[in-house]
């Protein structure tokens, strides 16, 4: 990716979202802000930063408190709905009203607002349980540490895939990182299968093998990065057999024409959308750095555990 | 590329069951990598999730609870004060009366709660504010692969968050690109002066800790951006220090990120905003 096509390319943004405004009433968003935060406007300049005059950004309770509580909040909704159309109904029943919904007399209107009151929370109660997302667990790989890098490869270029690879540990569910460039296998880290069951040497990559696998084709033909959520249904594991055993999931982005980029993760359906955009547009930037400096030479191995 | 799928708290008129994009196609005797690719799209869109909806495209369902409580709450005031005399409204009445004000109330609250929830992604798109131009500048005397480096990052910026507008200054050089409101005095070629001067007022290059600002506010350091932000992320560039070396990290710049959505920077996305930073430290 040059720096001159980018400098030239518009900036893609989506053309229905282009003008749209959205009816957005700001009342109660500001109502809320000064009952529940300690103040709406923000402090003049903070001398603690050493040269910083800007202002700093306040606590903000209300949203620290619904993510600490996401299980209460989400049963809210329903259960204030779910009261109030009793008590509406046992309104009537104590005051010795019949129940009849007609809206004759005004107690009956008013109760009948109430009540639609009361159903529009029961369904959004409804909703926000329907969406609770399932949380699930984390699966330490099996295996041995590992960091090979090709040796033949400048310093820029060995510092930009320990980025890559220090940002998909930090940020991503990413335990295992692999990157086949032309033939080669350019990089080797974080966990890899061990080729006896306890701690032997970490499996090396078989760039060629790798490559012509079906796997891998399919991934570098269509062009598009390729998410298998959960390894162990897919029978194309066995063309990995570097990957501990029980890595979770795995994502093959492709690196241009020539090369392809395993993460495997150990988490199931670990990697978000968010993820994946990201890593989609870090391998181009991988692929325009590595056509670059990836010569023809054999590979030597640094092992560094 | 899709962002931010499902997950709105909707409302009721129909119940629909939402098909992800790609329809499950029954793949009987395929050969495994194409299957394998559509088990992927399948996949990768989450689940089919039972949504209430109008059906009416446009329409932000997820503020519903809220447009409703204002309705019903304001026809209750007027049920109460039109629809009977005051003096003779029965204590029953009056208890459904709060009852049902207590419920509007709760009704215009529960879509600002839903926004923090685990799941809820942001029910609306960053909208690029009117008055605004889009700009690209950088400063002119840096390397090749600098450039590249700033390039990609803002590109990589302003596509994968919900920015309209970023700032990225490291050792000195500036890139700045997006949607900002330039003052009309300032030509093209001075752009890059008019950013320095707004930093040096702000003293945003010693900045040491992360700035959230998930809503407006007025103060100086919104001056300088686009008309419509609503929030603002400022993340500093720290220099990491070499091992054996002396400990104190060095500031080396900030990367400044303007969006036009409040609450526009999740955990996730703060994450990952925070690993590009740390490319250009070190």
């Amino acid at each position: 990716m040059e720096a001159g096509s980018l400098l030239h390319s518009p900036i893609p943004w989506n053309p229905k979202l282009s003008l749209r405004r959205r009816i957005r009433s700001t009342f109660p968003r500001f109502f809320y802000f000064r009952a529940f935060s300690s103040s709406s406007s923000s402090s003049s300049s903070s001398d603690s930063q050493g040269g910083y005059r800007g202002p700093k950004p306040r606590r903000d309770w209300v949203a620290d408190w619904v993510s600490n509580n996401d299980d209460v909040v989400r049963s809210l909704p329903i259960c204030v709905g779910g009261a109030s159309l009793l008590a509406v109904l046992l309104n009537r029943t104590v005051s010795g009203i019949a129940p009849v919904a007609d809206a004759s007399s005004s107690q009956s209107r008013a109760d009948l607002l109430t009540l639609g009151l009361a159903v529009t929370n029961i369904l959004t109660g409804l909703v926000w349980l329907s969406i609770r997302p399932k949380s699930v667990s984390v699966v330490s790989p099996q295996g041995v540490e590992c960091r090979r890098i090709y040796s033949h490869l400048p310093d820029s270029v060995v510092s930009e895939l320990t980025w890559v690879w220090q940002s998909l540990s930090e940020v991503t569910c990413c335990r295992s990182l692999i990157v086949v460039y032309d033939s080669h296998c350019v990089l080797q880290i974080g966990f890899a299968a061990g080729y006896s069951i306890d701690d032997g040497e970490p499996v090396a990559v078989d760039a060629d093998k790798l490559m012509q696998g079906s796997l891998c084709q399919g991934v570098i033909k269509s062009g598009a990065q390729s998410y298998l959520a959960n390894l162990s249904l897919y029978p194309g594991k066995s063309e990995l057999p570097f990957l501990p055993s029980n890595t979770q999931a795995v994502l093959l982005q492709p690196l241009g024409e020539k090369g392809i980029a395993i993460i495997g993760g150990d988490t199931i359906r670990g990697f978000t959308t968010s993820d994946q955009a990201w890593i989609t547009l870090i391998g181009e930037k991988l692929d325009a750095t590595l056509a670059k400096n990836v010569r023809n030479t054999p590979l030597v191995v640094q092992d560094q555990l | 590329m899709s962002k931010a799928l499902s997950f709105n708290p909707l409302i009721p008129l129909k119940m629909h069951v939402i098909h992800p994009q790609f329809p499950a196609k029954k793949t009987t005797a395929k050969p495994f990598s194409i299957s394998a690719r559509l088990q992927n799209q399948q996949q990768q869109l989450n689940l089919s999730v039972l949504r209430f909806t109008l059906g009416i495209p446009g329409l932000d369902e997820s503020y519903l609870p809220r447009w409703i409580g204002y309705g019903f709450g304001s026809l209750l005031v007027l049920n109460h004060f039109v629809g009977s005399d005051s003096a003779t409204a029965t204590p029953a009445q009056l208890r459904t009366e709060v009852l049902g004000l207590s419920l509007a109330a709760f009704s215009i609250f529960i879509p600002y709660i839903g926004k923090f929830l685990k799941g809820a992604s942001p029910a609306d798109q960053a909208t690029i504010p009117e008055g605004t131009e889009q700009i690209f500048v950088m400063s002119q005397n840096i390397s090749d692969t600098q450039k590249e480096d700033l390039a990609w990052a803002t590109y990589i910026l302003l596509r994968n968050t919900n920015t309209i507008a970023t700032l990225i200054s490291v050792q000195g050089e500036l890139c700045a690109r997006g949607y900002w409101n330039i003052p009309e005095k300032v030509s093209k070629a001075n752009l890059l002066d008019w950013f320095e001067r707004q930093i040096e007022r702000i003293g945003l290059k010693d900045l040491k800790d992360t700035l959230y600002f998930p809503q407006s506010s007025d103060s100086v350091l919104w001056e300088m951006l686009p008309k419509g932000t609503r929030s603002l992320l400022v993340q500093p560039v720290l220099q990491v220090p070499k091992p054996g070396a002396n400990q104190v990290e060095k500031i080396e710049g900030f990367v400044l990120l303007a969006s036009s959505m409040s609450y526009a920077y999740g955990d996730k996305d703060k994450a990952w905003i925070g690993a590009l930073a740390n490319k250009f430290g070190g």
